[in-house]
C-alpha cells in the first residue's frame, strides 16, 4: 500500500518533528515501512500557462503556440507580449486553454527518480521554430497512462503562472510504501482516517474523528418512487448499504484534477469521475465502492425496480467480470445478483453486464462488508489483487458504510445526484467492552504506567476508557475488529506508548536440561569431518524419479501436492539417495575422492503416525564415500563406520544385510546390517548397486552407511568396550599370518586370536589379506602387541601362545 | 533359456524384417510395424533383463566383516583438512549453547506436521487469511511440512507444563528446519532453518523477553547492542513484534544500521489454554528467527542456494 504523506500529515501536529523522524516512528510503532519514495522536487519547474496563440502548421500535425507563464519560467525568449513558444504535437492544444507546462532545466516528471532522468530544454524543430520546453500529457506527469494528449486545467482555480505543485495544494510529496502483511489484523488503517488516527496516538495527540463518521446524516430525503429491494446472508455480507443515484452531468472531465494526482501518488489511475471518486472514498476510509448502471441492473434481473441479492456462488455459475475475463464461480464466492442473475463478484470485481459507461443515467451504488474468509478464497480462486480485495480481505468493519456512501454522494454531486438510500442495518450493534486491571497491564508488559496514563493513550485512538482503582474497562470502537480480550488492549498502551521505553530485564530461572540427540550430532560432525568427511544438508523433497532409481517405492514417500516443481515433489525416505545425488556434480568438478555425510529427518510413511497422528521421522545419518576409480569403497565406510560407533561407545556387529522397504540401494552381496550385540538394528552398510550408480553416472564402488540416530541413543552407553590398562611388564610384539581356506570369515579368525589373547592387555592390527591367483587358501596377517597384567612373559610361555595362535582355522 | 547372444542376434533379425515394410502396401505398414514393434520391445526386454541377472551373477560377494579387500590395501582415512561441517550447522550448534548456558532447554522441531500445530493450535482462526502469509507446502494427507518453527509451541508446552506446577519457568528453544513455497533465488531458498524460543512462567514480562534476546544476541555478537522494536501481527502473540538489534561491529556496524533479526511477543492466552496452560495463572513469551541469515552475515554469504546444493567447492571454504 502506498500512503501519501501529505494527506497523512493534514490535521496532524507535526511541526515539531522531521519526515525522518515521523517515518521511524511509524516503523517503530505502527507498520513496516518497506520504503519512502521521495518526491520532493518532482514538479519544479512546471507551471500552469495559458495558450495564448495556436497556429496549425501544415502538412505536420504540429501546432505553433505562444504561452503565458506570467513570466515566470527563466532561460526563454519571449516574445513582445513576453510568452514564450512552444511547439505542440497533441490533437487537443488550443487557443486559451490553461496547460501544465514543463520549463526549460525541469525533469520530465514520469522519469524522475528513474535512472534515467529526462531534462527539458530549447529544442528547434521542423529546422526553423524555437521550442521551449513542453506541454505535458497525464502520462509525461505521471498521473496516468493517458497520452491522447496534453492535460487541461480548470480555469475556475488554476492561473497562469503558479507552479502545478501549488495548483494542487503541494506535489512536493513523500509516499510511505507499506509492508500489507504487517496490517493484516488492522483494517481500519487501510484508509487515510485510520492510519492517520494511529500516527496521532503514536505522537501523543488527541485524534477525534468528525461525527458525520458515527451519525452519518442523509441530506436528501428518499425519492418514494425509487425502490430497491436487498436480500442478504449476514453471514456472507454482514452489511450492505445502496444508494440510487440519477446522472446530471457526463461522466467525464476534461480537466485535470486533483483526484487523479493523489490517485497516481496512491499507486492507482483515474479513470473517471465517478470511479475516480469511489477510489478516493477507499483510499481516504478503507471502504471500497461499487457502481452499476441501474438500467442495466434492473434489465438483467429482468425487474422493475433492482432487486439485489447477496448469496454464495453456485457450482457451475459463470461470471463475465468489468475486464472482460469469463470466470467460473466456486461456492465460496459471493456473488451480487441481480434477482439472482449473478452481476458482480462481491469485494473482488463488478461485472461486465452492468458496468457503468458515458450513457449511464441512474446509478447504484454499493457500500458494503463481507466475509474475508470467503473472500480470501476467492482471491486465491480467481487471483485477483485488486486494492478492493486487498481492504476487503482484512475485514472492513460494517460500521462505515453507511457514512462513506453519504461521503460519496457529497464528493460526487456534480456529476450524481442522490435519490434514495437503503440500508439493511437497522440499529448498530453494542460495541464491544474489554475489562482489565492496570496491574494486569503493567505485568505483563513490565511497565509501570498509571491509570491515566493508559487512560490518555488509549483515548488518543478513540477508545472510551473508564478507570475504577484498579480495574479499567475500554469500549472498543467499532473500526477496531481486532480487539478482544485485555491482551489486545495491553498491546495497543505498549505499542502506542512505545514498547522500546520498556526496559530489557533478565529472569531467573532455572538450569537447562541437555539435548541427548544434538549431542550425537554434534559428535558425529566433529568426529567423521576430522576424518576429512564433508557434512552437507540437502532438501528433504526429492523427485518421485529419485526414489525409482534407487529402489525406493514412491507409494512409501509423503506426496507434497503444491510442490514447487516435480524435483521437489516426494517427502524423502531416507538420506543416501541424496547423497548418491550430489556426487557425480562434484567428481565433475575435480574432487577425485570425497565423503559425504548428512544428519537429517526421514519421513518414509511406513514408520506410521506418532500418538498426535502425525507423521513419525526418524533422525538418521547418511554416509557416502566416492571416487573416481572403480575399487570398492566397502571397507573404507566401513573403517568410518567403526571408527564412530567405537568413539561413541556402542558396541556393535556386522551381520549379513537385510533388505527394508527403503534400503533397496544396497547391493545384498556386497552389504551388511549394524546391529547391537542384542540384535537391535542400528544401520546398514554396502556398496550401491552397480545398475544405479550407472544411472547416476557414478563408478562402480561408491558405498555408504546409514545409521538410525535415535536407536543409537537408545543403544547401551557407558559401558566400556575398551581396554585401557596399562601393563607394567614387557609387552612382546608379534607378525602373525594364518592360512585360511579362501571363504573363510575373517571375523572368525579375529574373534578367535581375540579369545587367545583374552587374558592379556593387547592389542590387534591386522595388516593384509593375501590370496595367490586360483589359491583355495588365503593369508591373514595380524601384528600382535600383548603383556600380562601381572608378570614378564617367559619365552615358554610366548611361544606356546604363538603355537595356540598359529593353529588357529 | 535363450543367451544374451542368441537374444540378440533374434534382435538384429527382427530389424532386418522391418526393412520389408516398404514392400507392403500403405493399409498393411500400419498392422506390420505395430506387430514389429511388439516384438522388439519384449526382445528388449528380455535382453534387459538377462543382462540384469548376468551382471548380479558377476557380483561377487565379499567378507562383509574383513578390514580390506583380498589382496587390497588397508583403508585410510581422508587427510583431516578435507573434511568440513556444514556452516548452518556449525552456527545451528553455536545458538543452542548460547541458550543452554542461559537456561534453556533444547527440542527440535519436527519436520512433517499437521494443521493444528502449524495453525489451529497457534490461534490463527479457521480459514484466515494469515494462514496464507506462510506459503505452506502440503501433502496429499494435509500434512504440513512446518513453514515455522512455531509449529512445536504447542508440543513444548505441554511437555514441560509440569515444571510450571513444580514452580519453575518453561524455558525452552526450539532450532529445526522449516519450508516455505516459494521460488528460489540468491536470496530465498524453499528450505531452511530457524530457532524458535518459548518461555512461561507466572510473572514474566514483555521486558523480560527483550532482556533474554538482547543477552543472547550480545553474547552471540561478543558486545553490548542497541535493541528496538517494530510492531508486528502474528496470531499466536500479543502483543506482537519484530526485534531488531544494532549492526555489530564485526559484521561492519558503526552504531548506525539496525538487523531485523526475529518476531516475538507475548505468548496468547489461547495458545496456551490450546496446550492446557492457565492463562489466568501463568504468562509468557515467544519468539523465532532465522538461522541461514546469521550464516550469511558472519561470513558475508550472498547467495543462500549454496546452503543445500552439498557442493565442495563450497563447503570446503568452511574446512575444519
Amino acid at each position: 500500500m502506498l500512503v501519501s504523506l501529505n494527506w497523512l500529515k493534514g490535521g496532524l501536529e507535526t511541526d515539531n518533528i522531521t519526515d525522518d523522524e515521523l517515518v521511524k516512528l511509524i516503523g517503530a510503532r505502527l507498520v513496516e515501512v518497506e520504503g519512502v519514495i521521495d518526491q520532493t522536487g518532482k514538479y519544479d519547474k512546471i507551471y500552469v500557462v495559458q495558450v495564448k496563440h495556436c497556429e496549425a502548421i501544415e502538412g505536420t500535425h504540429l501546432h505553433l503556440c505562444k504561452i503565458d507563464d506570467a513570466g515566470k519560467a527563466t532561460d526563454v525568449e519571449r516574445d513582445e507580449d513576453g510568452y514564450v513558444q512552444v511547439m505542440c504535437g497533441a490533437p487537443n492544444v488550443h487557443e486559451g486553454m490553461l496547460a501544465a507546462w514543463i520549463a526549460p532545466g525541469a525533469i520530465v516528471p514520469q522519469t524522475f527518480n528513474t535512472d534515467e532522468p529526462f531534462k527539458i530544454g530549447m529544442r528547434k524543430m521542423l529546422g526553423k521554430y524555437d521550442s521551449y520546453g513542453m506541454m505535458a500529457g497525464a502520462d509525461e506527469l505521471d498521473f496516468g497512462d493517458d497520452h491522447s494528449g496534453i492535460v487541461e486545467l480548470d480555469p475556475k482555480w488554476a492561473k497562469p503562472g503558479r507552479t502545478l505543485s501549488e495548483t494542487f495544494g503541494n506535489l512536493d510529496d513523500k509516499i510511505l510504501d507499506i509492508e500489507n502483511k504487517s496490517l493484516t489484523h488492522r483494517p481500519d488503517t487501510f484508509g487515510i482516517l485510520g492510519f492517520r488516527r494511529e500516527v496521532a496516538g503514536i505522537l501523543g495527540q488527541k485524534h477525534t474523528t468528525e461525527d458525520w463518521y458515527f451519525e452519518p446524516e442523509q441530506n436528501f430525503e428518499n425519492d418514494s418512487d425509487i425502490k430497491l429491494e436487498i436480500k442478504i446472508d449476514e453471514q456472507l455480507c454482514p452489511r450492505y448499504t445502496a444508494i440510487v443515484f440519477e446522472s446530471v452531468a457526463e461522466n467525464k472531465t476534461p480537466y485535470l484534477d486533483f483526484d487523479a494526482t493523489m490517485l497516481a501518488r496512491s499507486g492507482m489511475r483515474p479513470v473517471n469521475p465517478i470511479v475516480d471518486a469511489t477510489n478516493m472514498v477507499m483510499l481516504a476510509f478503507g471502504q471500497p465502492l461499487h457502481a452499476f448502471d441501474y438500467d442495466k441492473f434492473i434489465k438483467v434481473g429482468g425487474t422493475k425496480t433492482p432487486k439485489i441479492i447477496v448469496r454464495a456462488a453456485k457450482k457451475g455459475e459463470k461470471l463475465e467480470l468489468l475486464d472482460g475475463a469469463v470466470v467460473e464461480l466456486i461456492p465460496d464466492d459471493i456473488i451480487i445478483t441481480s434477482n439472482d442473475v449473478p452481476v458482480a463478484l462481491a469485494g473482488a470485481m463488478g461485472g461486465a453486464s452492468t458496468a457503468i459507461d458515458e450513457n449511464t443515467k441512474r446509478v447504484i451504488l454499493e457500500s458494503a462488508t463481507f466475509s474475508l474468509y470467503n473472500l480470501r478464497k476467492t482471491q486465491m480462486a480467481h487471483g485477483i489483487f485488486s486494492e478492493a480485495i486487498t481492504r476487503f480481505t482484512k475485514g472492513q468493519p460494517a460500521g462505515q458504510t453507511k457514512a462513506v456512501a453519504l461521503r460519496f454522494a457529497d464528493k460526487i454531486s456534480h456529476y450524481l445526484k442522490p435519490l434514495a438510500l437503503f440500508d439493511t442495518q437497522t440499529e448498530a450493534p453494542a460495541p464491544i467492552e474489554v475489562d482489565l486491571t492496570l496491574s494486569q497491564l503493567n505485568g505483563l508488559l513490565g511497565t509501570d504506567f498509571s491509570g491515566q496514563d493508559v487512560k490518555r493513550i488509549l483515548e488518543n485512538v478513540e477508545f472510551q476508557v473508564t478507570l475504577d482503582d484498579d480495574k479499567i474497562r475500554v469500549v472498543v470502537p467499532f473500526w477496531r475488529t481486532d480487539i478482544h480480550i485485555a491482551e489486545d488492549i495491553i498491546e495497543e498502551v505498549g505499542r502506542l506508548s512505545g514498547f522500546d521505553n520498556i526496559a530489557p530485564i533478565l529472569p531467573l530461572h532455572a538450569t537447562a536440561d541437555p539435548n541427548e540427540m544434538f549431542g550425537l550430532k554434534a559428535t558425529i560432525r566433529n568426529h567423521l569431518s576430522a576424518r576429512g568427511a564433508n557434512e552437507v544438508l540437502t532438501y528433504s523433497f526429492v523427485h518421485g524419479d529419485l526414489m525409482q532409481k534407487v529402489g525406493q517405492k514412491p507409494d512409501n514417500a509423503y506426496k507434497i501436492v503444491n510442490s514447487i516443481s516435480p524435483d521437489l515433489q516426494y517427502i524423502r525416505q531416507s538420506i543416501v539417495p541424496s547423497l548418491l545425488d550430489k556426487s557425480y556434480s562434484n567428481l565433475r568438478a575435480g574432487h577425485a575422492r570425497f565423503a559425504l555425510f548428512e544428519m537429517n529427518q526421514v519421513y518414509p510413511r511406513d514408520l506410521g503416525v506418532d500418538s498426535d497422528n502425525v507423521p513419525q521421522g526418524s533422525y538418521e545419518l547418511g554416509f557416502l564415500f566416492a571416487d573416481h576409480t572403480e575399487n570398492s569403497n566397502y571397507y573404507i565406510v566401513k573403517k568410518y563406520l567403526e571408527s564412530l560407533l567405537s568413539s561413541l561407545n556402542i558396541p556393535f556387529e556386522i551381520s549379513v544385510f537385510e533388505s527394508t522397504s527403503t534400503n533397496s540401494y544396497y547391493e545384498p552381496k556386497r552389504s551388511a546390517t549394524i546391529k547391537t550385540a542384542d540384535g537391535t538394528i542400528l544401520g546398514y552398510i554396502g556398496e550401491v548397486q552397480r545398475r544405479i550408480l550407472r544411472d547416476f553416472k557414478l563408478p562402480a564402488g561408491v558405498a555408504a552407511f546409514e545409521l538410525k540416530l535415535a536407536t543409537i541413543l537408545k543403544a547401551e552407553q557407558g559401558v566400556n568396550t575398551k581396554d585401557f590398562r596399562i601393563s607394567d611388564y614387557p609387552s612382546v610384539s608379534r607378525d602373525l599370518t594364518l592360512t585360511v581356506s579362501a571363504d573363510t570369515e575373517y571375523a572368525k579368525i579375529e574373534s578367535a586370536i581375540r579369545e587367545i589373547l583374552g587374558d592379556f592387555i593387547y592389542s590387534l592390527r591386522p595388516t593384509s589379506i593375501y590370496q595367490a591367483e586360483g589359491s583355495e587358501t588365503k593369508n591373514l596377517s595380524f601384528h600382535l602387541e600383548f603383556a600380562s597384567p601381572d608378570k614378564t612373559l617367559t619365552k615358554e610361555e610366548i611361544q606356546g601362545i604363538m603355537k595356540k595362535l598359529e593353529a588357529i582355522k | 533359456m535363450a543367451t544374451i547372444q542368441e537374444l540378440k542376434n533374434e534382435l538384429k533379425k527382427l530389424n532386418a524384417e522391418y526393412a520389408k515394410i516398404k514392400d507392403l502396401s500403405a493399409d498393411q505398414r500400419a498392422d506390420f510395424g505395430k506387430q514389429i514393434n511388439q516384438k522388439k520391445q519384449q526382445l528388449n526386454a528380455e535382453i534387459a533383463a538377462a543382462e540384469a541377472a548376468a551382471e548380479q551373477e558377476d557380483i561377487v560377494p565379499l567378507d562383509i566383516s574383513a578390514p580390506c579387500d583380498i589382496n587390497g590395501e588397508l583403508p585410510q582415512f581422508l587427510t583431516a583438512d578435507f573434511g568440513s561441517k556444514h556452516p548452518l550447522m556449525t552456527e545451528l550448534d553455536r545458538v543452542i549453547a548460547i541458550y543452554q548456558s542461559m537456561g534453556f532447554d533444547i527440542a527440535e522441531s519436527v519436520q512433517l506436521d499437521d494443521e493444528y500445530h502449524m495453525f489451529d493450535s497457534l490461534n490463527f482462526a479457521k480459514g484466515h487469511p494469515a494462514r496464507d502469509g506462510y506459503d505452506t507446502f502440503r501433502t496429499e494427507e494435509g500434512f504440513i511440512p512446518p513453514a515455522h518453527t512455531s509449529t512445536m509451541q504447542n508440543r513444548v508446552l505441554k511437555a514441560n507444563a509440569h515444571k510450571l506446577a513444580e514452580g519453575k519457568a518453561i524455558a525452552v528453544a526450539v532450532p529445526g528446519r522449516v519450508y516455505r513455497n516459494e521460488d528460489v533465488d540468491a536470496t530465498h531458498e524453499h528450505t531452511f532453518y530457524q530457532c524458535e524460543g518459548v518461555y512461561v512462567s507466572e510473572d514474566c514480562t514483555l521486558g523480560n523477553m527483550l532482556g533474554i534476546l538482547r543477552e543472547f544476541f550480545e553474547k552471540y555478537y561478543g558486545q553490548k547492542l542497541n535493541i528496538k522494536t517494530q510492531p508486528g501481527y502474528f496470531p499466536f502473540t500479543e502483543p506482537s513484534l519484530e526485534f531488531l538489534i544494532e549492526k555489530p561491529a564485526s559484521l561492519g556496524g558503526k552504531g548506525d544500521g539496525w538487523l531485523e533479526m526475529l518476531g516475538c511477543g507475548m505468548i496468547h492466552p489461547n495458545v496456551l489454554k490450546a496446550a492446557g496452560i492457565d492463562p489466568t495463572k501463568y504468562q509468557g513469551f515467544a519468539w523465532g528467527g532465522g538461522i541461514d541469515r546469521l550464516v550469511m552475515l558472519r561470513y558475508g554469504l550472498t547467495d543462500v542456494r549454496n546452503f543445500e546444493s552439498a557442493k565442495l567447492d563450497f563447503l570446503k571454504e568452511f574446512a575444519c
